[in-house]
Parts: C-alpha cells; structure tokens; sequence
C-alpha cells in the first residue's frame, strides 16, 4: 500500500479506468434507451432527430451495450480470478456488519443512537449500488441480447420471453437511472460529507484525512500494514456466493428505509397517543404509576 | 330531318321519360338532334374513329341531366358549324375535355393535380384516368350510390385488385350492402389518390387502419379489439414505423406495417383457415421478413394482446412486478437520503 503524507492510494488504475468506462457507457446508454422507451413523447422524438434518425440510435445503444457487456465480463472474470487462485479478497461482497451498519445507520439518523457504525473499505451503501449495478447489469445484457437476437433466442426459448425481455429491460433501464440520480449522486456528490464530489476513482488516491473519517476501519488495517484477510481455506464455490449476497443487501436495504421509519413513525404516533389519551381519561393503573392527579376530579 | 330524329329518340325512351319528366333544359334537345345518332362520329388523325353520340336518355338520368344543358360543359358549342378540334388521337380527344369540370367542382379537380392519376398524365401515360373516365362524361352518377359502385369504377382499371378485394373480408361485406367496411376511396381516397408505394403514404396505413380498428363503436359491432392500433404502435414495429419519418427511400423494407401482416386487398378475418394471421400460418408471415424464423418466434409478438393474467402471463407478472420494485427500491433509497438530511441539519 503506497501512501504519502497526505493521501493514500485507494483505486487500482483497472477499477479507475473500469469506472470510467461504466460511466460513459451509462450516459450513451441512457441517452440512446430512454427515448426508445419514452419514444411516443416528443422530446424523445426531438432527441431521436437531434442524434440522427432512430436507426443511428439503435446502433448506438447496441454497441454501447456490447462494449456495456464485455466490460462486465472482464470486471467479474478480473474480480473472480484472482479471488478464485486465493490471493486476494473480495472487499465489496455484503457481510452481515453491512446489514447490521445499515440499521445502525437509520438508528443513529432517528437519534436513537449515539454513534454512526464505522465503515472498513466499502461501506454498505457502496456495496448497495456495487451490487445494484453488476445485478442490474446482468439483467441487462441478459435481455439486451434476447432482444438483439430474437430469432436465434427462439431457437431456444419461448417466444413470450422477447416481450419479457422487452419490459424487464426497459424497466431494469429506468431504475438503474432512477438509482443512479438518486443514490449514487446523493452519496457521491450531493451529501454534506461528500459535497462537492469524491475524486478519489478519478484519481485514485485519497486524502488521508477523508479516508480516517469514512472508511476508519481499513484506515487503521493500513496504518497497521495489515491486508485483508484472504479466503484463504474457503471452498472456490464461495466466489458463487457473493452475488447471492450482494442479491440480498439490494433488496434489504430499501425494504429496511420503509421498515425502519415506520417503526419509527409507529412508535411516536403510539407514544403521542398514549399521552394524548393519559391527559384526556387517565385509567386508575396509570394514575398510580404517574402520580399525576385524576383529570376527571375536576 | 333533325325533327324526325328527336321524335324518334322520344319514342324510344319514352317509358323512361313517362315516370319522371325531366325538367326541360334549355338547348339539349337542339344538340340531341345530331348527337343523338348513334353513329354519329368523326375520324381522327390517327385514324381512330371517335363517336359524338349523346345517350339522351342516359343524360337525361344522370346527376347533370336535370340541370346543365350542354354549353355549360361545351362553351362555344352552341351554334353549328362547331370549332375545329384538332386532336391527333382519342388520348388527346379526352385530354381537350378535362379543364371543363373545374368550372363548377374546383375543389375536387384540385385535389385531382395532387393524385398519382394526374402525375402519370402529366408524365405522359394517357392510360391514367381524369374526371369522365371515372364518373362518366354524359352519364354521370352519384359515384357512391351504392357503394359497391366505388369498386365497379376502379375495376375498370385495376381488375386484379378489385377481384381480391372483393374477396376480403372488406370487400364481401361491401357488396352485401355493409355500410361500414372501406371502399377503395376510403384507403385510397378519391381524387387526391397517393401512390401507395410511397413510403410517407405507407407510413400513414396504421393510422389510416386505426380509423376504423380505433373506434370502440366499431370495435363493439364487430366484437373486435379496439387496441390493435395502439398495441402494434407499442411494439417494435409500430415504434419503428412513428419514429422512422420519412427518412428511408421508398421502397425499402424498415418494418412490419399493418398490412405487411395482414395483406392489403385481400385482408381476411384473423379467425379464417387462411389468413396470413391466424397461428398456423402466422410464421410465414414472419418469414417475410425474419428470415429463418422458427416455431417459437411469432410468439414474440402478442398478437394485438394487453399482457394479462391469462395473455402472456410471464410479461404481466414481470411488468407487475417492476411496477412495484421501482417504487420500492426508489422510495427506500429517497427516504435514507432524507433521514440522513435531516440528521445533518438537525446536528448543525
């Protein structure tokens, strides 16, 4: 780990140049998807005109979406490999610390916590949109190609999976945008603690003091000159683990927002009403208990 | 002599003349008194014999009968000896007649300039039809009285494309009197007729269809969808077809219009052994187009079906499915970002 006074390297030049990539791929992606999907509608139609032609923006999206295809597959054969020959870990694969830091997190935003839970190198919302992106990525080069081979799909399966792939892709598109807009520009850039923007996947370095505050943990793993642990001992099926891991945390932790703040919600609307209902007609137990004096004596 | 004639031309169509005397139209009868024969004709340069007769009693019926004498149609004709018309052959004979109808009906002969008939005119085919080849010049009929009569007309011409027509599911309800299947005018109008392999015609077909296959009332009559128009510009094909404008050359294949599916002319009912449609012809429909095509392959297409519990099954539950994750994942998320918001403030 080469570290100077000030920063400290945190991307390899592969994860920052795989970044890149996704990004631009992402932004031909969307320009060229939604107005496919939103086609009836006349800005999608200006913005059809305005890139030359629906047959041009095809062919667009369908090489952005090959090249979206290859990519995933060197990232996951690159994540995979080297886990697989057992020399290094995977550091964004959800661990139950990711569900518990989760719901730590909303306790401490509610103030029913005193203190945030501590992050190592990824935190969970990271490894929240890391998985949303690779899954969503999968179901989108999955039905892509259905739907850019209908003819050869066919041969193989039924032919209602077309219009399946049809809709799960347009859907899939819009919430990965709908992800995207939201959760990773809030987190990214947007948020009190990132505002104005995080360079360090741009860079690749990060300032030291950024990275003792956000990711504490493996600040003091490094400060330390110890690694992460690899999977050492750990059966090669385990790599086939993480993405049911990664499944589970992407579809926990917006399920954990309503839950969490409706219990929340819950509990208040129930302490406001006990009270409510303690200073309207007090029952004789409670009078006991809180020694206030009867309402009705009046 | 001329006297005789007229007698003569009375007697023979009296009975015509006895239920319903024409009003008296000023001049006519002078005109009949040589037009009236028969063979009465002259030969043209080209030696091509050209009849003058007049069929009193055809005129006398038609829509013009009771109300135009034949001035109004010939100017300058009043008076024998009539003006030399120097015309080489019959082509040029009808052409010296057709600036005669504009002077009352402006409207439709302008319409007439903008259809494939005047450009085939223009371009020098004296095959192609102008006002009296279609309405006739001197017997002259609602040309929608019946409707049936719509087909007559064009058959004339387009034989072929009259007989499948009247062979469709269109065509035979039109000639039991249906009022609401489509004439040829009806597609392809009357007077500002397009050229049908134009693409910016072509690109209009759906639309055009959907006049008919979008009206609910209709739709009900029949126990037909009233969706088909808005399902087809849905899929694939259909956004194709409104986003593609009138880009591509005409005559290139760009995607499956209505009628590329379900035939032009000799359009059947979807539930006929032998329409393109029906499931076991429908891949060599596809075929057309989708080279190679296998058994699965129409399935693809939901034929004009809104996905549903019981149609596509698979397509309902994936788009019911995405209807709530969306909200789902997006309104977790948005609610995390506020609560970490508020945390924020709350601490400052």
């Amino acid at each position: 780990m080469s570290t100077s006074a000030s920063s400290v390297v945190r991307f390899s030049r592969r994860a920052r140049v795989e970044h890149v990539a996704v990004m631009s791929l992402f932004v031909v992606l969307a320009l060229t998807g939604f107005p496919q999907k939103f086609f009836p509608d006349p800005w999608a139609q200006a913005m059809v005109g305005a890139m030359g032609g629906i047959d041009r923006v095809r062919w667009l999206h369908r090489a952005a979406g090959l090249l979206f295809a290859c990519l995933l597959a060197v990232h996951l054969g690159g994540a995979a490999w080297p886990t697989l020959r057992r020399r290094a870990r995977l550091s964004l694969v959800p661990e139950g610390k990711d569900f518990q830091d989760a719901a730590a997190m909303l306790r401490f935003q509610l103030g029913t916590e005193a203190q945030p839970p501590v992050f190592d190198r990824f935190d969970y919302r990271q490894k929240f949109e890391y998985w949303g992106l690779v899954l969503g990525g999968a179901v989108m080069v999955a039905t892509g190609f259905l739907l850019l081979f209908p003819l050869a799909a066919t041969a193989f399966v039924s032919g209602q999976l077309v219009p399946v792939a049809k809709v799960a892709h347009s859907n899939e598109g819009l919430m990965a945008f709908l992800v995207v807009v939201t959760w990773h520009i809030f987190n990214a850039h947007l948020s009190p603690e990132a505002f104005p923007g995080d360079s360090s996947i741009f860079t690749g370095r990060i300032a030291r003091e950024r990275l003792r505050h956000e990711h504490p943990l493996e600040y003091a793993r490094i400060m330390e000159g110890r690694a992460l642990e690899p999977l050492a001992g750990s059966p090669w099926w385990s790599v086939l683990l993480a993405p049911i891991r990664g499944a589970m945390l992407v579809m926990y932790l917006p399920g954990l927002g309503f839950v969490i703040v409706g219990r929340h919600l819950a509990r208040r609307a129930w302490r406001g009403l006990s009270s409510f209902r303690r200073a309207r007609a007090p029952e004789p137990a409670e009078k006991a208990e809180s020694g206030e004096p009867p309402a009705s004596a009046a | 002599m001329r006297l005789a004639l007229a007698f003569a031309l009375l007697a023979a169509t009296g009975a015509a003349w006895a239920e319903e005397p024409p009003p008296a139209v000023l001049g006519v009868q002078d005109c009949l008194a040589c037009h009236g024969d028969p063979d009465l004709s002259i030969t043209l340069g080209s030696g091509e014999t050209q009849s003058l007769h007049v069929d009193a009693a055809a005129y006398a019926r038609s829509v013009h009968g009771s109300a135009l004498n034949c001035t109004a149609c010939h100017p300058g004709f009043a008076e024998p000896p009539h003006p030399t018309v120097n015309t080489a052959n019959r082509a040029e004979f009808r052409a010296a007649f057709r600036g005669v109808c504009k002077t009352c009906h402006l409207e439709n002969d302008r319409k007439a300039h903008d259809g494939v008939h005047w450009q085939l005119l223009a371009a020098g085919d004296t095959r192609a039809p102008f006002c009296a080849d279609c309405h006739g010049a001197h017997a002259i009929a609602a040309p929608a009285r019946p409707r049936a009569r719509i087909s007559q007309t064009c058959a004339q011409c387009h034989p072929a494309v009259v007989a499948a027509y009247r062979a469709s599911v269109h065509g035979r309800a039109l000639l039991d009197g249906n009022p609401d299947v489509p004439a040829c005018t009806d597609c392809h109008r009357a007077h500002d007729i397009k050229d049908p392999r134009q693409r910016a015609w072509l690109l209009e077909t759906p639309q055009l269809c959907g006049k008919c296959h979008g009206d609910p009332k209709l739709a009900a009559k029949y126990g037909m969808s009233p969706n088909v128009l808005q399902t087809y510009l849905a899929d694939f094909h259909g956004m194709t077809a409104s986003l593609h404008g009138r880009k591509h050359a005409d005559g290139a294949r760009f995607t499956a219009l209505c009628v590329d599916c379900h035939g032009v002319h000799d359009i059947r009912r979807v539930k006929d052994p032998e329409s393109t449609v029906i499931r076991a012809n429908l891949v060599k429909t596809c075929r057309k187009c989708h080279e190679g095509a296998g058994e699965a392959f129409p399935a693809a297409w939901l034929s004009h079906y809104e996905p549903s519990p019981t149609k596509a099954p698979l397509v309902y539950g994936v788009r019911i499915f995405y209807r709530a994750f969306i909200p789902f994942v997006i309104g977790g998320l948005v609610l995390q970002m506020g609560l970490h918001l508020r945390r924020h403030w709350k601490a400052r």
